[in-house]
């Protein structure tokens, strides 16, 4: 098991530093000359010559081949330094520490939601196989995956507001996880994630009901709801971990959509407010915790999934003999 | 019906519905009723995108500063926007770049898939190690974040390149930006769909050629290239028929989120997902803006949800249990 977990270990640490290497590259190559940029949004007529640019080249040592910058880069993200914009002259850090925690809490209370709404709801499918409570679910799922959340958001917003004047706040900022305007934003991510969890577990309910131990609990007249809670619900759950890392990655897309739509002051507004400032520090750093959280949930999946399911254990780890 | 014509029938049919994977497959599709459904949004797209120019009432540009902001009348069917664009034509032009871009990045992303899938599973080995750490590290990255860091580092160098070529050739091919944005568009789509394409084929081969069939042939003796052509393409082309209809439609849902966040195709081509987000500034004003590309972004999403549901079951019957 330790040798596994090491295996795993070993294949993540170099795809992070692949992407890391990849994005700087696209950045240093691509985006051009960030001392100039710096210049070129001072505020007023700032003149500059050449030789004084080249002076602040080599102070901050942007002369050195791309090699050792990048070799610098990751020295310093691995101690948690994520350089400075380009053009606040912020410390990226700074940036991201006043932002990450308005998406931190919409991604919880998203993943959250989903799992008490989509749980439920996939069992209740399950149990009904083919009948209309299933077909119902089962539909609305598949109608809901298919709708973009840039469409949902919008489309409630004009039903919501306009068409039904159910609410009378403007649906936009934030104003904390509790208050009325995260609504909006919280059902549409829930929206847009809902459909993987239902199907998931729905197939799992279908795989479990033909079991014996199932089929010998109902017939020694345990209570349904104790057979659902005992001895299907661990079963059912264990292949639920495995789309983690799929619905994180949804969920990621989807905050940066639903704080576009409403406005909130998140890691997707920050990456999106700096698309057009071409402030890369900022944007390398997002898409790295971005690629990071995606493959840190990967890991966790790889190396707890034997723990909770030891029959796919022995496959994956190759303890079987 | 005398007993004579019923025997004629009953022996004739089997010989005229001759057993038939492909014409069983449709068989069970147009049995499926969302299918069909979802089916016909997606036909009139393919019309609407090769013959969308001569049906528009308007010309997607043709600026009427009369009639601006107009809400949805029997001249202007869906409204015209701030310009005084006719909204309807510019959706039905819009069709034409949803298609063409998901057509041309899934022809892309499948070929790249293509090849990096037979290399993996026809060498296995450390190819087929590199190839699976490859796809692994690409879905690490959220889609969103992959085409704003793409966009925000090569469209510039790439707007400056072409430039130059145009200052040299004095070609006004090059003098259109609208190149780059559909390079940069496609080029993202395509990386963030190859994994999946790749990983399925590599899946298939796999699969497919421990088979007791394809040991069979190979113990008689059937060269590999026949093995390929007679059992392993067949086999494979159902839930690569699938992966492609998914793709399809995740292309265009993608391209319209690209420009949506704006880092798409830039006017002056009609794009649903910028109308949607520039319908976004004036939804309260003027919903129709923001509803008419919403609804028609929604129809055909869930369409191709529909569709490739009707197609998994129709083209893999033993995935039912």
């Amino acid at each position: 098991m330790g040798r596994y977990i090491l295996r795993r270990i070993v294949y993540w640490i170099p795809a992070l530093v692949l992407l890391a290497l990849v994005v700087y590259a696209l950045a240093f190559f691509g985006a051009g000359d960030p001392i100039k940029l710096m210049f070129l949004r001072a505020e007023g007529d700032v003149t500059y010559d050449a030789q004084r640019l080249d002076a602040i080249r080599r102070e901050k040592g942007l002369d050195r081949p791309f090699l050792m910058q990048f070799g610098e880069y990751l020295w310093h993200l691995v101690q948690g330094d994520m350089g400075m914009s380009v053009i606040s002259g912020r410390s990226v850090n700074e940036m991201i520490a006043a932002t990450a925690p308005v998406s931190f809490q919409i991604g919880i209370a998203t993943v959250l939601l989903v799992a008490v709404l989509g749980i439920p709801l996939g069992i209740l499918a399950g149990l009904h196989h083919n009948q209309w409570i299933d077909n119902t679910i089962l539909g609305s799922a598949l109608f809901i995956s298919g709708i973009p959340s840039y469409v949902v958001g919008p489309m409630l917003i004009v039903f919501l507001v306009l068409g039904l004047q159910i609410m009378d706040v403007v649906p936009y900022g934030w104003d904390g996880l509790f208050s009325g305007k995260a609504i909006l934003p919280l059902f549409v991510m829930v929206f847009g994630s809902i459909a993987i969890i239902i199907r998931q577990t729905r197939a799992g309910v279908l795989e479990v009901l033909s079991e014996d131990y199932v089929r010998t609990a109902r017939a020694k007249g345990v209570p349904e709801i104790m057979v659902i809670l005992r001895h299907m619900l661990r079963p059912v759950l264990t292949p639920v971990v495995t789309v983690l890392g799929q619905m994180l990655i949804g969920i990621v897309n989807g905050a940066i959509i639903v704080e576009k739509i409403f406005g909130i002051p998140g890691l997707g507004r920050l990456t999106i407010d700096n698309t057009y400032g071409v402030d890369y520090p900022v944007i390398i750093a997002i898409a790295l915790i971005g690629a990071f959280l995606v493959m840190a949930i990967n890991l966790i999946v790889d190396i707890t999934y034997p723990l909770l399911d030891p029959r796919a254990g022995q496959a994956m780890t190759g303890v079987e003999e | 019906m005398t007993t004579q014509e019923l025997s004629a029938t009953t022996f004739r049919s089997p010989q005229a519905s001759r057993s038939n994977l492909w014409r069983d497959a449709l068989a069970r599709l147009v049995a499926n009723r969302l299918a069909v459904v979802g089916i016909i949004p997606i036909i009139l797209l393919f019309l609407i995108a090769i013959f969308g120019p001569y049906l528009t009432p308007y010309d997607f540009l043709v600026q009427d500063f009369s009639a601006r902001l107009d809400s949805p009348s029997w001249d202007h069917w869906l409204g015209t926007d701030e310009l005084g664009r006719d909204v309807f034509s510019r959706i039905l032009y819009g069709a034409r770049t949803a298609v063409s871009v998901g057509l041309i990045s899934t022809i892309i992303s499948l070929t790249v898939g293509l090849i990096m899938g037979s290399l993996a599973g026809y060498l296995g080995g450390r190819v087929d190690i590199v190839v699976v750490w490859l796809t692994d590290v690409t879905r690490s990255m959220p889609a969103l974040l992959l085409a704003i860091v793409i966009n925000l580092t090569l469209k510039v160098p790439l707007e400056t390149w072409m430039e130059q070529i145009y200052l040299e050739t004095k070609n006004t091919f090059f003098r259109q930006t609208m190149w780059v944005d559909l390079f940069l568009v496609f080029g993202a789509l395509a990386l963030i769909q190859w994994p999946s394409y790749a990983r399925l084929i590599r899946g298939q081969i796999l699969s497919i050629r421990s088979r007791n069939y394809v040991l069979a042939a190979r113990a008689l003796g059937m060269p590999t290239g026949r093995i390929l052509t007679r059992y392993v393409i067949p086999n494979a082309m159902g839930p690569l028929i699938v992966a492609v209809s998914a793709g399809l439609g995740g292309a265009m849902v993608l391209e319209s989120a690209f420009s949506f966040l704006g880092v798409g195709v830039q006017l002056p081509i009609p794009s649903w997902g910028k109308m949607i987000s520039d319908g976004l500034r004036m939804w309260q004003t003027h919903p129709h803006l923001l509803a008419g590309p919403a609804v028609v972004m929604a129809v055909i999403t869930v369409s191709f949800a529909w569709l490739g549901d009707g197609l998994n079951d129709a083209l893999n019957p033993r995935q039912w249990k």
